[in-house]
């Protein structure tokens, strides 16, 4: 057997090993989500536990998300990225606004979108839906208030002679680590682990956005990390389905 | 009352869809931990359950093939096949099942879809 037989065979091996082991997971996780909905449905007086339970339920979706994250970025790394199908953005837009609300029933989160535009299509199907879910998701978890209100501006941009959707999302109150003051986001994520594991989801925005074709980053603000921040996604446009 | 057969290889998930599905009001029938075990029990109940819910990845028999054989022996079964593949979703639906939800999901999608159901009935 080659050395390329024997890498492939590993790579497989791998894969095998990763879906079985996200199964298992979310099977679990299946478990622990049903039991704190049936808790939450039970008249629980007690406001402070509930916020618990509520706050509980967040960690599982999170939990959820990065297993299916990982799922989604093995299958990205193995498709043809000119077999992506087009996805609404609008749409997937409003969708994650929605989501969002089950994602964490313990924070009221608004989004105001300009200009709301009837057709915008990017190529990467559900992938790209998902991805934009994903972004939100990062970034609300990066607000530590509970009244999170987030401006989302749509624009068409030139990406390397390509036609793109720029999405760009600003929180005055989401905090990046200092160390993504001045850096890219793949720099630090290279540089300081700690920041790594706080924030794969963005990682993951910018491995799943770059497969896509398009890119992603975030950046404070203002000089510091009270002003909030803005995040920038780029996705290459499509043609309506 | 509508009834249900639990099909699933994880214990612990059978008793949360069996927990929650009886405190909602629902008559849990019977559970099987494969599709094999599921088919046969099946095929030997004189009492059909209104719904079946279906995990797919079990060993033995898998949720998709166990699906295809309870359709054939009664193509008007309802199947809700529920699964953290959510690549088998067409499989599944090709099968037969009425719907699919991936794991983990709502136990009130759970219960919505189990109500869509009872009142086609």
């Amino acid at each position: 057997m080659t050395e390329m037989q024997v890498d492939i065979e590993q790579q497989k091996q791998l894969a095998f090993y990763m879906d079985m082991l996200g199964h298992d997971i979310l099977n679990s996780n299946q478990a622990v989500l049903g039991y704190l909905e049936l808790i939450l449905s039970t008249s629980i007086t007690d406001k402070a536990v509930r916020k618990y339970v509520e706050k509980a339920v967040s960690h599982i979706r999170t939990s959820t998300i990065l297993i299916e994250n990982i799922k989604r970025l093995m299958a990205a790394r193995e498709a043809d990225p000119n077999s992506f199908k087009p996805a609404d953005l609008m749409a997937a837009i409003l969708r994650s606004e929605r989501e969002l609300r089950r994602h964490y029933p313990d924070k009221k989160v608004s989004l105001s979108i300009s200009p709301r535009i009837d057709e915008a299509y990017v190529l990467g199907d559900s992938a790209a839906e998902n991805l934009i879910f994903n972004l939100m998701v990062s970034i609300v978890g990066l607000d530590r208030n509970e009244e999170i209100e987030l401006s989302l501006m749509l624009k068409e941009i030139d990406c390397g002679g390509r036609m793109c959707w720029s999405m760009t999302v600003e929180d005055p109150n989401a905090r990046l680590p200092p160390a993504m003051k001045d850096k890219s986001i793949d720099a630090v994520y290279q540089q300081d682990g700690s920041t790594a594991v706080k924030m794969a989801g963005l990682l993951f925005v910018k491995m799943m956005a770059v497969s896509l074709g398009g890119d992603f980053d975030a950046h404070q603000l203002g000089k510091t990390e009270d002003e909030g921040s803005t995040f920038v996604l780029v996705l290459r446009k499509a043609g309506k389905p | 009352m509508t009834s249900v057969l639990i099909v699933d290889d994880e214990l612990f998930i059978v008793e949360l869809y069996r927990d929650i599905l009886q405190l909602r009001g629902y008559r849990v029938v019977g559970t099987a931990f494969d599709g094999e075990e599921a088919l046969r029990k099946y095929g030997n109940s004189a009492d059909k359950p209104d719904v079946i819910i279906m995990d797919h990845r079990m060993p033995v028999m898998n949720g998709v093939d166990a699906t295809k054989e309870i359709i054939k022996l009664n193509p008007n079964q309802k199947v809700i096949f529920v699964s953290a593949d959510v690549l088998v979703e067409k499989e599944a639906r090709d099968a037969g099942a009425v719907e699919f939800l991936p794991k983990p999901f709502r136990m009130d999608d759970l219960i919505e879809k189990m109500e869509k159901i009872s009142n086609l009935r």
